[in-house]
C-alpha cells in the first residue's frame, strides 16, 4: 500500500514538473554572421558566432550568457601579404537574475557594463545597426563585462512615464577570460511611452588606478506613427569626451515590410571624439577624431540581415575610408524537443 | 440452467445496462458542464484577452521593439523565457512581461 501510494505521488510530482518544465523551456539564441570590413584600404573578415543561453527557473529565476566566438581574418602587414587568421573567445556574460519584485531585480555574475544604451541593448552583431561599435564606446564601459551584483528595475511605471534605474559594484578580476575592474555606477532613465522617447544619464567610479569618473547622456526615440529609430549618447571621462547620434529609417511605410522596397533600412551615424589627457590602456582612439558612417542594411525572411557601409574618419594625422559589408542571421532554438504548443 | 442462475444472468444485465446507461448520462452531464465552462471562459475571454494581447502588443512596440523587431515564427515554448530576459535586460516590470507573453503566446 506504502508503494503504491509513493509509486503515485512519485508519478505525480514528475507530471507536475515535466508540467512546469514545459513553462520553463531553456533556449539557445544568438547570432551568427561573417563582419567584412576595409578600414583605410586593410582589408579584414571576421566570422562570429555569438550564443546565448537562457535557462528560467521557477517564476522568478533565470539565467543567461552570452559568449563572443569570432575569427579575424586579413593579410599578414595590414594590406598585402598572405593572409592570416586567428580566433578570440569572450564569456560577455554569465549572470544569474532574481526578480525580487516587480520593480527589482537581482543580478549576480559577470554581466555587461550598463553605461549608456549601445553595450547593453544594441551591442548584439544581430542589432547594431553597424558592424562597428562608436568611437567613444570605451568611455564608461571599458572592455564592455563586470564581474559584480547589479540591482534594476522599473521604480515608477504610469501610462504616461516611467522611471528605470541599475546600480551596480563590481570587483577587480585577473582571472583570465573573467578580467573585471573595480568600479561602482549607475544609470537612471525617463522613458515616455507614448511619445516612445527614453532619456537616461549614467554615472561610473573606477575604484582603481587613476579612480576616473565617467559621465554619459544617452536618447532614445522611436516616433509611433514612423519608422524611424534615433539613438544617441554623450559620454566624458577624463581620456576625452564625444557623442554620436544614429538615425535608421525602415522602408516599410513603402508596400509594407514586408516587400521588395519595405526590407530596406538606410543608417546614417555621425559621432566625435574630443581627446583629453592621454591615458593608458583607455581604449580611445589616441587623437580625436570624426566621423560619419552611411549604411544599408536588408532585412531578408527568417532573421537574416545584409549589411553594406561606407564611412569616412577625419583624424589630425590621417582621413580614411572605411567599408563594411556582412551579413548576420539571429536564432532562437528551444534547448529539448516537443511540440510547437 | 436453473432459475437461480438465469436471476443471476438477468441481473448482471440489468447491472450492465443501469452502469451503461450511468455512465453515459455522466458523460453527457460533463460534457455540458464542460461545453457551458467554455462558452463562459469564451465569454469571459472575449471581454478580456484582446484588451490584453493588444496592451501587450502595444508594450512590446514600447519597449522591445525600440531595438529589435519581433523574432519571427517565435515557438510558444519559448516565449516565457524570451520575456522573462527581456524583462532584465529592457527593464520591464512583472505586468508589462505578463501582457507581453499574452501578445507573443496568446
Amino acid at each position: 500500500m506504502v508503494r503504491r501510494f509513493l509509486g503515485t505521488l512519485l508519478l505525480a510530482v514528475l507530471g507536475a514538473a515535466a508540467a512546469h518544465a514545459q513553462e520553463n523551456v531553456p533556449i539557445l539564441s544568438g547570432g551568427v554572421g561573417v563582419l567584412g570590413a576595409s578600414d583605410g584600404g586593410a582589408p579584414s573578415a571576421q566570422p562570429v558566432i555569438a550564443p546565448v543561453l537562457t535557462i528560467p527557473i521557477g517564476s522568478k529565476w533565470l539565467i543567461e550568457s552570452r559568449a563572443d566566438i569570432r575569427g579575424f581574418i586579413a593579410p599578414e602587414d595590414g594590406t598585402t601579404g598572405p593572409v592570416q587568421g586567428s580566433l578570440s573567445t569572450t564569456l560577455e556574460y554569465l549572470q544569474v537574475d532574481y526578480n525580487a519584485t516587480s520593480w527589482l531585480t537581482v543580478t549576480a555574475g559577470r554581466f555587461l557594463t550598463p553605461f549608456g544604451i549601445f553595450n547593453e541593448r544594441i551591442g548584439a552583431i544581430w542589432i547594431n545597426k553597424f558592424e562597428s561599435a562608436p568611437l567613444i564606446y570605451p568611455i564608461g564601459t571599458a572592455r564592455g563585462y563586470l564581474d559584480g551584483i547589479m540591482t534594476r528595475g522599473t521604480i515608477v511605471s504610469t501610462p504616461g512615464y516611467s522611471i528605470n534605474y541599475i546600480a551596480y559594484a563590481s570587483t577587480l578580476s585577473t582571472v583570465s577570460n573573467l578580467e573585471s575592474q573595480r568600479s561602482a555606477g549607475s544609470r537612471v532613465g525617463v522613458f515616455f511611452p507614448k511619445a516612445r522617447l527614453e532619456i537616461g544619464t549614467s554615472y561610473q567610479k573606477l575604484l582603481q588606478g587613476n579612480r576616473t569618473n565617467s559621465q554619459g547622456v544617452d536618447v532614445s526615440w522611436e516616433p509611433d506613427r514612423v519608422p524611424l529609430d534615433f539613438k544617441a549618447e554623450w559620454a566624458h571621462s577624463p581620456s576625452g569626451q564625444g557623442y554620436w547620434f544614429q538615425t535608421a529609417y525602415r522602408l516599410s511605410q513603402f508596400s509594407g515590410p514586408d516587400s521588395f522596397v519595405g526590407r530596406f533600412e538606410p543608417v546614417f551615424r555621425m559621432q566625435q571624439f574630443l581627446r583629453g589627457q592621454a591615458i593608458s590602456g583607455d581604449e580611445l582612439p589616441a587623437h580625436g577624431a570624426q566621423e560619419a558612417d552611411f549604411g544599408l542594411n536588408y532585412y531578408l525572411p527568417h532573421s537574416v540581415r545584409l549589411h553594406a557601409a561606407y564611412g569616412r574618419q577625419f583624424t589630425p594625422t590621417r582621413n580614411t575610408n572605411l567599408w563594411e559589408f556582412g551579413f548576420t542571421y539571429r536564432f532562437l532554438f528551444p534547448m529539448w524537443p516537443g511540440g510547437s504548443k | 440452467m436453473n432459475g437461480t442462475r438465469k436471476i443471476e444472468i438477468a441481473l448482471i444485465c440489468v447491472l450492465t445496462a443501469f452502469s451503461y446507461a450511468a455512465a453515459r448520462a455522466n458523460a453527457q452531464s460533463a460534457s455540458g458542464a464542460d461545453a457551458q465552462k467554455k462558452s463562459a471562459a469564451a465569454k469571459a475571454e472575449g471581454s478580456s484577452k484582446p484588451d490584453e494581447s493588444a496592451e501587450g502588443e502595444k508594450r512590446f512596440q514600447a519597449n522591445c521593439g525600440r531595438c529589435h523587431v519581433a523574432p519571427e515564427d517565435l515557438n510558444p515554448r519559448v516565449v516565457k523565457a524570451v520575456v522573462r530576459q527581456m524583462r532584465v535586460r529592457a527593464l520591464l516590470t512583472a505586468e508589462d512581461e505578463r501582457l507581453i507573453v499574452k501578445f507573443l503566446a496568446p
